[in-house]
């Protein structure tokens, strides 16, 4: 009985852990859907937005919402800077999807230590108030982790929304599933490009923000840290495929909480690991692509 | 021994150790296009495994807990060290390496490596953990029984005679079928296919011995800083051997020696000259890694190939005559010899 409320417990963890990695596992496979190149920037961007949020809520003495739409609107601006002035350049050259994965190595080295530069490397927190910790069923949530969720699935509705009933979220799919049928077709490649980064950004921001309100203290290197294990997500979703990212946080979350129930907390990132390796062995196109392109 | 020509003998060993590094990445990356993340892994695979070998049983209560112990000699420790990190190697190639893209393969590579990392770090009776092992044996400074002058000299011969080594060896294997057919295999693997090669065996192999010249490399640099612990092979450290080969040239070992003379030697050696601020005492490092990122960026943005870029491929003479003449080969007009102009279209990074 112990051992099961243990696990629920932790599955409740988990869940929190999911809807964070679950939005920014959407950023990130969106983004490679209409690239097409692997983005290991991606967890710094993260870094980004939750310092963004930091200077809003600790050194101006914001509320920390304000400094999470802070934080979104920063790092979606940066992340279109990024693409405009240097990923776009090196792509039009015709580097390999490769060489691109060099350079976004490279950006990731610059951001993340100028974060580091700038804030240094002590942990940092927010002040907020967590709230009394309420009991449902089995789960025990503060009201700031049901915030979290409540965040992560109005950021999901909105990027469904986005992306089945509006115009700019059809020409996103088309896109991605082949830029050059997408721009005979008379859609604006470029432009649509550079609104999957804004919103990538957005993305990365918002999950930044939350994911550094539920560890409490962070530092910069928490970003980089964190994109092996939204990179574990995205691939066993299938990697470019929004829906599948969803899925994949869900699965990715709730295991890596629950195996902290087991073994020591310290292999949780590990087991995240394990899982993105499994997964890229056992079906690398990702488990939810059995239809539709692969 | 004044201390500049003690400091400049510390470069010196340094710039022998990175080169001997960079020729390893160098035969992954350059010759056979595969992307390690892990590399520097591998490095700390050679340089635990031969340590330990070379070490006294731990002794309990002396705060420093580390598997085998043996009291082995320095170069049967040294072939293990390399062979364990091959041994990784093969594991990670054989579960990963025929199936993934490359740009999925990278992704595990680095998730391999911070897995190791994590086990070494948490595991404390593995390697002494995030304290790590010191107190290092100095290869045959028994036998030698030199004062400390003459043994930075001797250190720095030992390493030179396996640069040198190393360096033959990869050349040599540049200039065989085998290092052909993977440069056949880096430029298009369908064509390799298609020409029946083994395009997994080639890449694996290529995999292997590149991870074991890291494990040589990573033994070596570990006796001569006597400690070691998972602070000193991050998953920065891989990029700063990453930044070298690109900057020096990839596929080719001249630009790999002297990308590791520049990069991990010159520039970390130019940047301790950075004043440093009591208030944030990782500023340094920061500039440091800033100044790797934007080196990789303007690299691959204005000199692709490198300092020193791969020669281009010639035909032999006796070859051409064999295959006769009905090849699209481009013959220079004032050139005796006929080369095929292996100008890529588009750049990628070599």
């Amino acid at each position: 009985m112990q051992t099961l409320n243990l696990l629920l417990l932790s599955a409740g963890f988990g869940v929190i852990t999911a809807s964070i990695l679950a939005i920014a596992a959407v950023g990130l496979s969106l983004q490679f859907g209409v690239t097409n190149y692997i983005n290991f920037a991606y967890g710094d961007l993260l870094t980004f937005g939750i310092y963004v949020a930091f200077v809003c809520n600790q050194r101006l003495g914001l509320t920390i919402w304000v400094g999470l739409l802070a934080a979104i609107i920063l790092t979606a601006l940066l992340a279109w800077l990024l693409n405009l002035f240097i990923l776009q350049p090196f792509a039009d050259r015709g580097n390999s999807p490769i060489i691109m994965l060099v350079v976004t190595l490279g950006v990731s080295l610059i951001l993340q230590n100028v974060i580091l530069a700038v804030f240094g490397s002590q942990f940092q927190n927010y002040a907020v108030n967590t709230g009394r910790p309420l009991h449902l069923g089995p789960f025990l949530f503060t009201p700031l982790q049901l915030s979290i969720i409540g965040l992560a699935i109005v950021a999901m509705v909105g990027v469904h929304v986005l992306l089945r009933y509006t115009r700019l979220g059809r020409a996103m799919r088309a896109v991605s599933d082949s830029p050059e049928l997408a721009r005979v077709s008379g859609i604006n490649t470029r432009f649509i490009i550079n609104a999957v980064w804004v919103l990538t950004g957005a993305l990365a921001g918002l999950s930044g923000v939350v994911l550094a309100l539920n560890v409490a203290s962070f530092t910069p290197t928490v970003g980089y840290g964190f994109l092996f294990v939204i990179f574990a997500a995205v691939i066993l979703g299938g990697i470019g495929r929004p829906y599948g990212a969803m899925a994949g946080a869900l699965i990715v979350g709730i295991a890596t909480e629950m195996s902290a129930a087991f073994i020591s907390s310290e292999y949780k990132d590990a087991i995240a690991f394990v899982i993105l390796i499994i997964a890229l062995l056992i079906r690398p196109q990702g488990i939810f692509a059995s239809r539709g392109r692969a | 021994m004044p201390p500049i020509i003690f400091y400049l003998l510390t470069l010196a060993t340094f710039a022998a150790i990175y080169g001997t590094l960079v020729i390893g990445l160098n035969i992954q990356w350059g010759y056979a296009g595969i992307l390690d993340f892990m590399y520097i892994a591998f490095v700390a695979v050679g340089g635990y495994v031969t340590s330990l070998l070379m070490m006294p049983p731990a002794t309990p209560g002396m705060g420093e807990t580390y598997i085998l112990g043996l009291n082995w000699p320095f170069i049967p420790a040294i072939i293990a060290g390399g062979l364990c990190a091959s041994l990784l190697a093969l594991l990670v190639g054989l579960v990963s390496l025929n199936r993934l893209r490359s740009d999925y393969f990278a992704i595990v590579t680095v998730a391999a490596g911070l897995i190791l990392w994590t086990i070494a770090g948490n595991d404390t009776p593995l390697v002494n953990g995030w304290d790590g092992i010191s107190g290092i044996p100095q290869p045959f400074a028994n036998a030698l029984n030199l004062d400390i002058n003459s043994y930075g000299f001797f250190f720095l011969g030992l390493c030179l005679v396996i640069l040198i080594l190393v360096y033959i060896f990869a050349e040599r294997l540049y200039r065989s079928p085998f290092g052909r057919a993977l440069r056949c295999v880096r430029e298009d693997e369908m064509v390799a296919q298609g020409l029946g090669k083994n395009v997994f065996v080639l890449r694996m192999k290529a995999f292997v011995i590149g991870a074991f010249i890291a494990g040589i490399g990573g033994a070596l640099l570990v006796t001569y800083v006597d400690a070691f612990n998972p602070s000193a092979w991050t998953s920065g450290e891989t990029f700063f051997l990453w930044a070298a080969l690109l900057l020096g040239g990839s596929a080719n070992n001249r630009g790999a020696m002297l990308g590791a003379l520049l990069v991990p030697v010159l520039f970390a050696e130019a940047t301790r000259f950075l004043p440093t601020f009591n208030s944030s005492p990782q500023l340094v490092d920061a500039i440091r890694y800033i100044a790797i990122g934007i080196l990789l960026l303007l690299t691959i943005r204005f000199r692709p190939q490198g300092i020193i870029a791969e020669p281009r491929f010639r035909v032999p003479r006796r070859l051409f005559h064999r295959i006769g003449t009905n090849l699209p080969v481009a013959v220079a007009a004032n050139s005796t010899r006929p080369t095929i102009v292996a100008e890529e279209e588009k750049t990628d990074g070599k």
